[in-house]
């Protein structure tokens, strides 16, 4: 261990290895930044052409033609799915939270966590695959639905999680308190744990939100890509943002790619938006 | 009793993924066997399955995206702990946070359509240039889109991850080693080079988790590895990935006699892959956290 008396080599060494990991910071950073300005850039670009109100709910141009259109049925398709996942993954999640922490010392939760911190390394094009095998296939067409279970076993682990922090992270003297006044094991966690733990759960359904949002690979073979009409039943086809940015990206037509540039900024915003909500809470969590 | 009913659907999912996953993969291995992982031919007119390229791309991109990101992250939890002030790391580290949720296919978009031209102008043409005679650089970048490409964006997009998790651990240091080092008026890269010679173990933990992510990855990589049956002997080629072998080829895949098979026993590959990396990483996480603990 080098101790310092004065000009030293440690001295030069110190500020050498200042300079070269500031360097490194900066080079590393640089990547988001150049991301999100290229995406803002292009994205502005393309909404401006059209409108920001008719690039929202007009129907995208085909491959060939002439125009940019909008993202109308696709950005449906998002919100439906987003809804949709969410409404089945949040009870679900919150339900198996609830087991882990109400009763963390058995069997059945010790490997209930582990298997659903499993699901967190499932790649998420298997999570796909599964749902087009036991729910397309059978139902004969990819759907809403199909894109949306698929979603939820994506979501899942991460809400699950999330929710499990916060409620586990309840003070004991606080149930110890429910208690003292007779409420029962259900009343405790429904009364005192789920009140005391709201803001940790909010976090947890944004963070569901912000996955289903943006996910792609769960729904290239369970959704459809039906883009240019607008979804009438969750059990037909539909479209995803996320999904018509990774079919437009491929495709070589500008004005095609245009389109996919507007709605990655859509997507961007949106994950933004829910990301700061994320953030302001947990301050609040934590305050 | 209610709170069970969630607990079987869980267990009910992993029943029928191992049933789907075995069912689809055993008629495959059984076939092929040892030629299904060693075999380059991917021909399914004829059902003949390999995925020895794939495989060697899914390795090459994600090895190459885990040694630009662990020294990239290491540099990063050094400078904002010892050198850096604290609302600006504070600021640095949110920010990380956000772009590492940021969804994938914004990254594949940007990866597709900006990064190619970047890369291979500035980076792919020089290192051919003047480091040609190596191997790896040996080929011509007729193309941006190439196995260097994906295992760059790769790398941008675990940064964030395995920065969070380095970071997590170098903050978990008990105060008591920073005291001591001070005490001898150590000098800020000792204590950074002290503190990552303890928490080694959380590094190595970080690095495994990042390549079991970056080999999970799917839609980014489909936009930007080139998506062409080729080992990579050069990185400047254009390949794919296991990940993108399956995203390419599923929805053609019923047409086609075992291919399906094929690409789910791909996929079991995939997953043990993965599986390895990931528990060898978790053990290695927590093992920092009961040293700390």
């Amino acid at each position: 261990m080098e101790v310092d008396y004065g000009v030293s080599a440690s001295k030069v060494i110190n500020w050498f290895v200042a300079g070269i990991t500031c360097l490194v910071t900066v080079l590393g950073l640089m990547p988001y930044a150049l991301i999100v300005t290229s995406t803002v850039e292009r994205g502005v670009k393309a909404i401006a052409t059209v409108g920001i109100l008719k690039f929202l709910t007009a129907l995208p141009p085909s491959p060939g033609t002439k125009g940019l259109g909008g993202v109308g049925p696709s950005l449906l398709g998002t919100l439906a799915l987003t809804a949709l996942s969410t409404l089945m993954g949040v009870p679900l999640a919150f339900a198996l939270a609830m087991l882990v922490t109400e009763f963390p010392h058995n069997i059945v939760s010790r490997s209930l966590r582990a298997l659903v911190k499993g699901l967190l390394e499932l790649p998420t094009i298997l999570a796909g695959m599964v749902v087009y095998s036991l729910v397309v296939i059978p139902m004969g067409t990819p759907s809403i639905f199909a894109g949306a279970l698929a979603l939820t076993v994506v979501m899942l682990p991460y809400v699950t999680t999330y929710f499990e922090t916060y409620l586990g992270s309840v003070p004991k003297i606080y149930r110890e308190a429910g208690y003292a006044i007779g409420l029962s094991k259900a009343g405790v966690a429904l009364r005192v744990v789920v009140p005391i733990a709201k803001k940790g759960l909010i976090v947890g359904v944004l963070v569901g939100v912000s996955r289903a949002l943006g996910e792609t690979a769960p729904l290239l073979f369970t959704l459809g890509a039906a883009r240019y009409y607008y979804p009438t039943s969750i059990t037909g086809p539909g479209d995803s943002v996320s999904l018509l940015i990774y079919n437009f990206a491929m495709m070589p037509y500008p004005n095609l790619r245009a389109v996919a540039w507007g709605a990655a900024l859509v997507l961007l915003a949106s994950y933004l938006i829910v990301s700061l909500a994320v953030q302001l809470c947990v301050r609040g969590v934590e305050a | 009793m209610t709170l069970l009913a969630p607990s079987a659907l869980v267990i009910a999912f992993y029943v029928l993924l191992v049933r789907l996953l075995a069912g689809y993969s055993i008629p495959v291995f059984r076939r092929y066997g040892a030629s299904f992982v060693l075999s380059s031919v991917w021909n399914p007119g004829s059902a003949s399955y390999g995925i020895l390229p794939a495989l060697m791309g899914t390795a090459v991109t994600s090895v190459l995206a885990a040694a630009i990101a662990l020294p990239v992250s290491l540099s990063m939890v050094v400078f904002l702990n010892e050198y850096c002030p604290s609302i600006v790391a504070r600021v640095v580290a949110s920010v990380t946070t956000v772009m590492g949720g940021l969804p994938s296919i914004v990254y594949g978009l940007w990866g597709a359509l900006v990064l190619p031209e970047l890369l291979r102008s500035y980076v792919m043409v020089p290192l051919h240039k003047y480091l040609g005679f190596l191997p790896p650089f040996s080929c011509a970048p007729v193309s941006g889109w190439t196995f260097f490409t994906a295992g760059v964006l790769l790398a941008i997009m675990i940064t964030p991850y395995m920065f969070s998790l380095v970071h997590e651990a170098y903050a978990s240091v008990p105060r008591k080693y920073r005291e001591a080092l001070l005490a001898i008026s150590a000098r800020p890269y000792v204590i950074a080079r002290e503190f990552i010679k303890m928490l080694w173990p959380a590094v190595i933990g970080a690095l495994l988790l990042g390549l079991g992510r970056a080999a999970g990855e799917t839609i980014a990589v489909s936009l930007v590895v080139g998506n062409v049956n080729a080992v990579p002997y050069c990185l400047f080629l254009p390949g794919q990935t296991i990940s993108s072998l399956i995203a390419n080829n599923f929805p053609e895949a019923s047409s086609y006699p075992l291919m399906l098979n094929a690409l789910y026993a791909a996929a079991s590959v995939l997953l043990v892959v993965g599986m390895v990396l990931n528990i060898a990483g978790l053990a290695l996480m927590s093992r920092w956290r009961s040293i700390t603990g």
